[in-house]
């Protein structure tokens, strides 16, 4: 039993070499593999949450974010929605659109946005739409993000 | 404390100088696969540190395999991590941001390189919600979160606990910090301390879950203070910032060395705190010969994390926090203090299980910092030339 447990001991501190090798030899690899295999995603808190509505304005587009109010197990009663104005070229110094967040084919808010000075005001038509929560730089333009209230039902 | 670093110094094998190189060859061989990819860079710069690093590396294994003292050397290389990670980290912030400050764009664009510390953070929410709890990058960039899971995980399996002594790119700073003075002005703290990051990790682990936010990088991390830390926009920021300065002078600079410990580490860190499980899952560790041991208590006086006390030493083990850094073992006087393979008796060669944790552990510390030490040099030979490192 005790040669066994040696023999084991031996082989297992030997593994660790080639776990060490494998480790940085398979990064790539691994890092892929246990992206796709576990699924996981960055959290919406963070991301924005997924796209669900784009619209084509010509010169630049409005990408409208599915309202995020995850939890660790059920839905918060604050969240957010976020807008995205992107454009290839230059965005106009203002922007001004009405924004339907659920697809109710209601209208919940209206956005201004200046994009010289990043300020945006905020008309809300619902009152699940509390104030704009903050306005950032993206890649190709400007996001909004919008606080929100749980609606009830 | 000198009578006893000779005595341990005396003991301590010498192999041949033959013996030693044929015995370092093969982490030559695989220390210039890993640092230059089985392709030296045509630039000369580059290539000059390239250079510097591999045999930086190669002449701190072979020492540490021909003297037999372990902690000697390596710490010299872990502590050169750490400050090229610093150099190397901020050049390319500021090259690629230009400045080390995180805004809101950035880091909702998902363009925060990730960090080991967070792992523990993000696991109750990515089991629950399948989402990772930072503003990072799943695959691909700098630093992404899957590659930083790779990482962790192999560096577990291999080393366990002993990735905080080997391959964390922070712990360097303290380490560096508590070997300032010859001796410590504060001798002893009560033992109950050194549960604290055990603490601070359940607290962080369940606020990080509650809010969905990784708290520990919001609130505590001192490293903030020399990698990023949030752009000062508010009263809020404001407040952390000052924390991050305070806990980053206090805990990585002051304490460490006030107390030539690794207080950060065996205080604070909840990843730390996190790693001890994974010394269970790994084949080496730290063992205490009681027939030898004469409980003169140097290696609980020495070990910067703690990991040393009267119950354990009893036993014959370190404690589950230990970083198999080898400091105690290098200090103990009557070489009472080994490394061991799980499983494997003390009277075996002790010696060979020393080696066989070597080859790992300074693998994983010459691969992750290589090119960390290879950016800074080429960064201070910018910053010497043309008076800037970016």
């Amino acid at each position: 039993m005790k040669t066994l447990r040696s023999i084991a001991g031996y082989s297992w501190a030997f593994l660790a070499l080639f776990i060490t090798l494998a480790t940085f030899m398979g990064s790539p690899y691994f890092s892929r593999k246990l992206a796709s295999a576990s699924g996981v995603t960055i959290s919406p808190w963070f991301s924005g949450g997924e796209v669900a509505a784009i619209r084509d304005h010509g010169s630049y587009t409005t990408k409208i974010r599915r309202p995020v109010f995850d939890g660790l197990i059920s839905e918060r009663k604050s969240g957010f929605v976020q807008i995205d104005w992107e454009s290839e070229g230059a965005l106009p110094v203002e922007i001004e659109e009405r924004i339907d967040r659920n697809s109710d084919k209601a209208h919940d808010f209206t956005i201004r946005l200046n994009t010289s000075t990043g300020k945006a005001q905020l008309t809300a038509h619902d009152s699940s739409v509390k104030s704009v929560e903050r306005v950032y730089r993206i890649k190709k333009g400007w996001a909004v993000r919008v606080l929100l209230r749980k609606q009830q039902g | 404390m000198k009578t006893e670093q000779k005595h341990s110094e005396a003991n301590a094998p010498q192999r041949s100088i033959l013996r030693t190189f044929l015995l370092a060859l093969p982490m030559m061989i695989l220390t210039f696969m890993m640092l230059s990819h089985g392709k030296p860079p045509s630039d000369p710069q580059r290539l000059f540190a390239l250079i510097t690093t591999y045999l930086f590396f190669n002449v701190f294994f072979f020492l540490m395999l021909r003297t037999g003292r372990t902690d000697r050397y390596r710490a010299p290389v872990f502590i050169t991590y750490a400050v090229a990670f610093v150099i190397s980290f901020i050049s390319h912030l500021v090259e690629v941001r230009g400045s080390m400050a995180l805004t809101e764009s950035t880091m909702f664009q998902g363009e925060t390189p990730f960090c080991h510390i967070v792992i523990p953070m993000t696991l109750i929410p990515a089991a629950l919600t399948r989402t990772i709890i930072f503003p990072g990058t799943i695959v691909g960039g700098y630093a992404s979160i899957a590659t930083m899971f790779v990482l962790w995980i192999g560096a577990s399996l291999a080393l366990g606990r002993g990735f905080c002594g080997w391959a964390c790119f922070f712990g360097g700073l303290d380490d560096g910090f508590s070997r300032l003075f010859r001796k410590p002005l504060i001798k002893r703290i009560n033992p109950s301390w050194s549960y604290l990051p055990f603490g601070i990790l359940l607290a962080v682990v369940l606020t990080s879950a509650i809010t969905l936010s990784p708290t520990y990088c919001t609130w505590l991390c001192p490293y903030k203070t020399v990698t990023e830390f949030a752009e000062v926009t508010s009263f809020k920021i404001l407040i952390q910032t000052i924390i991050f300065v305070s806990l980053f002078l206090g805990l990585v600079v002051v304490l460490p060395i006030l107390m030539k410990r690794r207080t950060q580490c065996g205080l604070f860190c909840p990843f730390g705190a996190f790693q001890s499980f994974t010394n269970k899952v790994n084949p080496f560790q730290i063992r205490i010969d009681t027939d030898k041991c004469v409980k003169c208590g140097r290696c609980s006086q020495i070990c910067p994390t703690f990991s040393m006390n009267d119950a354990g030493i009893a036993k014959g083990r370190s404690r589950m926090t230990c970083i198999k850094c080898g400091k105690c073992v290098d200090a103990c006087p009557k070489k009472a203090i080994s490394f061991n393979i799980k499983g494997t008796s003390l009277t075996g060669s002790a010696e060979t299980s020393r080696v066989l944790f070597l080859y790992p552990a300074f693998l994983f510390l010459a691969t992750m910092a290589g090119g960390n030490v290879s950016d800074a040099i080429v960064r201070i030979i910018r910053l010497i030339t043309t008076g800037s490192m970016v």
